[in-house]
């Protein structure tokens, strides 16, 4: 039981840093999503409640305690690409429905899709760093991409991919924090093992 | 034939009656009633009942349109007689989007007073709503802003209406209604456009778990296209570009953006407010047209021009200088549109150094080439060229690209020369040529100078230095003559007349002139001498200076005087001279500051101040005019006493260096002096003075007198005390001793190996003589004094307090001083004593001992020896 637990295969400091450097690129895709929310439902007039009742675009479940590190940076990796995939979409939308201009919204959109991406790989380095087989990269729902939509319609999408960008920044955060101590967990048990042997 | 009319009459009827129903009803009625929609537009077609065909006079149909069985709308529609049987059709608008109710349109003919049965379709009902949002309707359209729009909400089954409203917009004009318990609709002013896509309209319902459910739909509101202005030319008759003013932003952005077109060809790229076809371009007037329209409205600009009189040419090409010399280079350039060579074309040529630039003309048929003048030697230049048509002149081309060259270099010009008389030396001094004046690197400058009855003398001063000193004769007249040279030759020579030793500048006094803006306005009176015009020279009044001057032609009488060097707070002459054929002639000096500064506080180095009575009089030495940052017009003395109360007095004098002020308290007065200036009061100096009362005065003159006196009494007292051995000397010198015979004196002697002197200033050496005993002791010194007060009491030998039992009957007192010998090679001291009468008298040195003398110890040898007046009891002398 104890050997299949996960360690961390390369230079533990290496894997610190990387750790650390997610989570500060996720409090900051955090803060920046949430920024990008409160702007476009200023923008737009929403009140909170208008997509509420929708299901969630991101099917992906949100990683538990009781999942292990590395399917929690799975789960977490999927998600986030879910995420860039539906961003990607929502503003190339966007753009040809009401064409491209480059103010303060256009730029934080752009600023949120790049730091999501840049979450995205840095987690793949921390799963590298977990001994764990390679994982297959998550292919996108493509039923997810709207269609025949009204304008008004299409605002509510990207309304509620800007949510879930920014549900899942939040999430990101939090297991990313969680990490560490999850490391001392499993280096401690690696070295109980090793004392058994 | 009454019959037969009968007949006719009644077919005639029969036929009328023909277009009636059984009845009663109007039988020419619509059919084949089709209803279509489009958008938000109704089309009805219809076609007329074969029945009235018979009908000879116009047909009218009536419309009537009802939601929700309300009548909406109502419209008649008039067919000709010569239109029946034609298909007729209808269209209609609705202000209510088709999705949010049902239309039904009614439909019935009428020819004179009668009227056919209602036919009746119907819009596909709306108002079902099987999703399980409200939906809101029309959904993307586009608004004029200013018009006025409903939008409804269609609820779901179930749901109860909650709210229905328009992103950005005030809710004061919003009229709510509901055509159905399922379908509310909101009537709103459109008076905002839509900021940065489209309008949000948002409906928000309570579903049956009471929970909000929201939808919405998005409304374009913007503005037709209002675009003006257009003008269109050529450029090489080959093609028409025209240009416009792009009207407001419509707000429509890609829902409906603005299309152009022109000449009934579209412009991609219209909405930068210009567009270009290419067409062969004649001598004609034409209208030229452009649209330009989005789902808002159209707009059509037109321009009437001949387009041969709208040139706007292509810049020169490929310009090249050639022929270039010191002052002349020749432009040359192509055209790159082959007509310009016929047409007749001016042209200007800006050509710029840098610092200045100046735009020349030129005209010429098919113009390609200029020759440039009037160039600054050894210049570096820089020159571009634009062009247009000479006749129907419209606009100038864009400039051509620059062109650099450098002319040739040349003499220098001739120098400004000037002089000034400083310290019985006239300077020679002369502006360092400029770089446009130079014309290429200045070596050297000559300078000849000569009297006129004696030969020209030179000399050399060398690049950069330009002054030179002279000691001339004054009572002779000079010609100078300077000149500059350059690797390409000399300059013409500048010269100036030194008179001879003029006068005339004692006699001008300089008047006052204020400065502004950081130099001088300078006006005078015009001197008909003044041939040549007028030099301005200008230098600080005080200090070193580095003349300066300026050159003003015969006409002007006036100008300003602006230095980089002019410091504010200086006060500088400026003097006018006339510039005659012969000397230059001083006119008129002046003096000012550039700006008056205020005097810094402490202006007069030493206030002193002189009681009068109860009057002070304050005084300071003159104010230096290098202190003065300001013209001093006067001065003010205020005058504070101890209760902060103040006065003054002042005077309009700037030469007084004192100010009194009268009646004072006996007090303490604090002085301030001011220097009152055209800044204001400054320079402040202060004085405290106390005043005192006559008799505080006289009494502290007393005293002080007093305690002087006293004091040097002390010094004197000390003084003789210390140097009392000196003034003893001096006033009793030492007198020889007395050589004695006699048997007791030789026993003395032999007792005492040290000589005897007595020191009898004021007696004769025969009454010396005469003195019967006098001893010196050389035994121990006693410790006690003598007491001076009782020489008088002869005393042999025993204590004070006895008495004395034989008094001596004739006893003379005699001074004596014991004599100051320095004997420290000998054992004994020169000791004044008195004579032991029993030589039990030499253990009493403790008992009253009241001549004698305090003896030092012998060891003791470095102290001094005191020296005390003794007295010394003299016996009786034997009558034998």
């Amino acid at each position: 039981m104890a050997d299949r637990r996960i360690g961390l295969t390369g230079p533990p400091e290496q894997g610190r840093t990387t750790a650390a450097r997610a989570v500060a690129i996720a409090e900051l895709l955090h803060l920046e999503s949430s920024n990008l929310l409160e702007l476009y439902r200023k923008r737009e007039s929403f009140i909170a409640n208008v997509i509420s009742g929708d299901s969630r675009l991101v099917s992906v479940p949100p990683p538990s305690s009781q999942l292990e590190t590395r399917d929690k940076l799975w789960c977490l990796q999927t998600a986030l690409l879910h995420c860039r995939g539906l961003l990607e979409r929502a503003i190339a939308k966007e753009d040809e429905e009401l064409g491209s201009q480059m103010g303060e919204y256009e730029t934080l959109r752009k600023m949120v899709k790049e730091r999501l991406l840049s979450l995205v790989n840095t987690i793949g380095e921390l799963i590298k760093a977990v001994d764990s087989p390679a994982m297959v990269t998550p292919t996108l729902n493509d039923s997810l991409e709207p269609d025949n939509l009204t304008v008004f319609e299409m605002k509510l999408w990207v309304f509620r991919v800007f949510t879930e960008v920014d549900y899942w920044a939040k999430t990101a955060v939090t297991v990313l924090q969680a990490l560490p101590k999850e490391r001392v967990r499993i280096s401690r048990l690696r070295s109980t093992r090793s004392s058994r042997r | 034939m009454i019959t037969w009319l009968l007949l006719v009459s009644l077919f005639c009827n029969s036929e009328q009656d023909g277009n009636f129903k059984d009845n009663g009803v109007y039988r020419c009625g619509p059919q084949n009633m089709t209803l279509s929609t489009s958008d938000n537009i109704i089309l009805l077609t219809w076609q007329d009942d074969p029945l009235c065909m018979s009908v000879r006079e116009k047909l009218i149909y009536e419309l009537e349109v009802l939601i929700a069985d309300e009548l909406v709308h109502y419209e008649e529609v008039t067919v000709e007689p010569e239109q029946i049987r034609a298909t007729h059709s209808w269209n209609w608008s609705s202000h209510l989007a088709l999705e949010c109710a049902s239309h039904k349109l009614k439909l019935r003919s009428r020819s004179g007073n009668h009227t056919s049965q209602w036919e009746q379709e119907q819009t596909i009902p709306a108002g079902r709503n099987p999703s399980k949002r409200p939906e809101v309707y029309p959904r993307d359209k586009v608004f004029q802003v200013g018009s006025k729009a409903t939008f409804c909400c269609v609820l779901p089954m179930g749901q109860a209406f909650k709210n229905l409203y328009i992103s950005g917009h005030d809710s004061k004009n919003w009229e709510f209604s509901n055509i159905s318990t399922q379908v509310h609709t909101l009537t709103v002013d459109l008076n905002r456009a839509s900021k940065t896509s489209c309008t949000n309209i948002i409906c928000e319902a309570v579903n049956d778990k009471k929970k909000v459910v929201d939808n919405g739909a998005c409304a374009y509101i913007g503005y037709p296209p209002d675009d003006r202005d257009l003008t269109c030319e050529t450029r090489d008759f080959q093609s028409v570009d025209c240009i416009w003013k792009v009207g407001q932003d419509t707000h429509l952005g890609l829902k409906s953006p603005t299309t152009y077109e022109f000449l009934g060809r579209r412009c991609a790229e219209g909405y930068n407010g210009r567009c270009s076809h290419k067409m062969r371009v004649d001598y004609a007037m034409l209208n030229w047209t452009l649209t330009a329209q989005n789902q808002l409205g159209r707009v059509k600009l037109i321009d009437r021009a001949d387009l041969f009189h709208r040139v706007y040419m292509l810049a020169p090409q490929e310009v090249k200088v050639s022929a270039v010399n010191s002052s002349i280079v020749r432009l040359d350039w192509e055209w790159e549109v082959k007509l310009y060579e016929t047409l007749n074309i001016k042209c200007q040529v800006n050509i710029s150094d840098g610092e200045t630039h100046a735009v020349k003309e030129h005209i010429g048929d098919g113009l390609n080439s200029v020759a440039i003048n009037d160039l600054i030697p050894n210049w570096a230049y820089m020159v571009r060229i634009r062009c247009g048509t000479t006749q129907h002149f419209w606009k100038w081309s864009n400039w051509s690209s620059s062109v650099e060259f450098n002319t040739m270099g040349d003499v220098p010009d001739a120098l400004d020369i000037w002089m000034q008389e400083k310290d019985n030396q006239t300077i020679i001094t002369w502006k360092v040529p400029l770089a446009n004046q130079s014309h290429g690197d200045i070596i050297d400058y000559e300078i000849s100078w000569a009297q006129s009855s004696e030969r020209q003398v030179k000399a050399n001063v060398l690049h950069p230095k330009h002054s030179f000193a002279l000691s001339l004769d004054t009572m002779e007249e000079y010609a100078i003559s300077v000149i500059a040279r350059n690797q390409n030759g000399s300059s013409s020579p500048s010269t100036i007349i030194i008179p001879v030793l003029s006068t005339e500048s004692n006699g001008v006094k300089p008047t006052r002139i204020q400065g502004s803006n950081g130099g001088f306005n300078l006006s005078w009176s015009a001197s008909p001498l003044a041939s040549c015009g007028y030099i301005v020279d200008w230098c600080p009044t005080r200090g070193p200076c580095q003349i300066d001057w300026l050159r003003v032609p015969p006409s002007k009488t006036h100008v300003r005087i602006f230095s980089k060097n002019f410091r504010e707070g200086v006060r500088y002459l400026l003097s006018i001279h006339a510039c005659t054929q012969t000397a230059p002639l001083l006119l008129e000096k002046k003096e000012g500051y550039v700006k008056e500064k205020l005097i810094q506080d402490g202006l007069f180095k030493l206030l002193k101040w002189k009681p009068r009575d109860m009057d002070v009089e304050i005084s300071w030495d003159p104010v230096a005019i290098q202190e003065q940052p300001a013209f001093i017009h006067g001065y003010i003395l205020y005058c504070w006493d101890h209760n902060n109360s103040v006065t003054y007095i002042s005077t309009d004098d700037p030469q007084a260096t004192s100010l009194t002020a009268k009646n004072l308290q006996v007090s303490t007065y604090r002085f301030t002096v001011k220097a009152n200036t055209s800044v204001g009061e400054c320079g402040d100096t202060s004085i405290t003075v106390t005043l005192n009362s006559m008799t505080d005065n006289l009494i502290k003159a007393v005293g002080i007198t007093l305690i002087t006196i006293f004091v040097l009494l002390c010094l004197i007292v000390v003084l003789c005390y210390r140097n009392w051995e000196c003034i003893k000397l001096k006033v009793y010198p030492p007198i020889p001793m007395p050589v004695l015979k006699d048997k007791w004196m030789t026993t003395l002697t032999k007792q005492s190996s040290h000589p005897i002197f007595v020191e009898m200033s004021h007696h004769t050496e025969a009454e010396l003589t005469a003195i019967p005993e006098l001893h010196c002791k050389s035994e121990a010194p006693v410790k006690d004094y003598a007491d001076q007060e009782n020489i008088s009491s002869p005393s042999t030998h025993g204590s004070h307090d006895k008495p004395i039992e034989k008094p001596v009957t004739h006893s003379t007192t005699v001074p004596c001083q014991s004599l100051l010998l320095a004997l420290s090679s000998s054992r004994g001291h020169l000791n004044p004593s008195f004579i032991q009468t029993s030589p039990d008298s030499a253990g009493g040195s403790d008992g009253y001992k009241p001549q004698e003398q305090r003896l030092y110890p012998e060891e003791d040898t470095d102290n001094p020896l005191p020296c005390v007046l003794t007295y010394i009891s003299l016996p009786q002398l034997p009558s034998e």
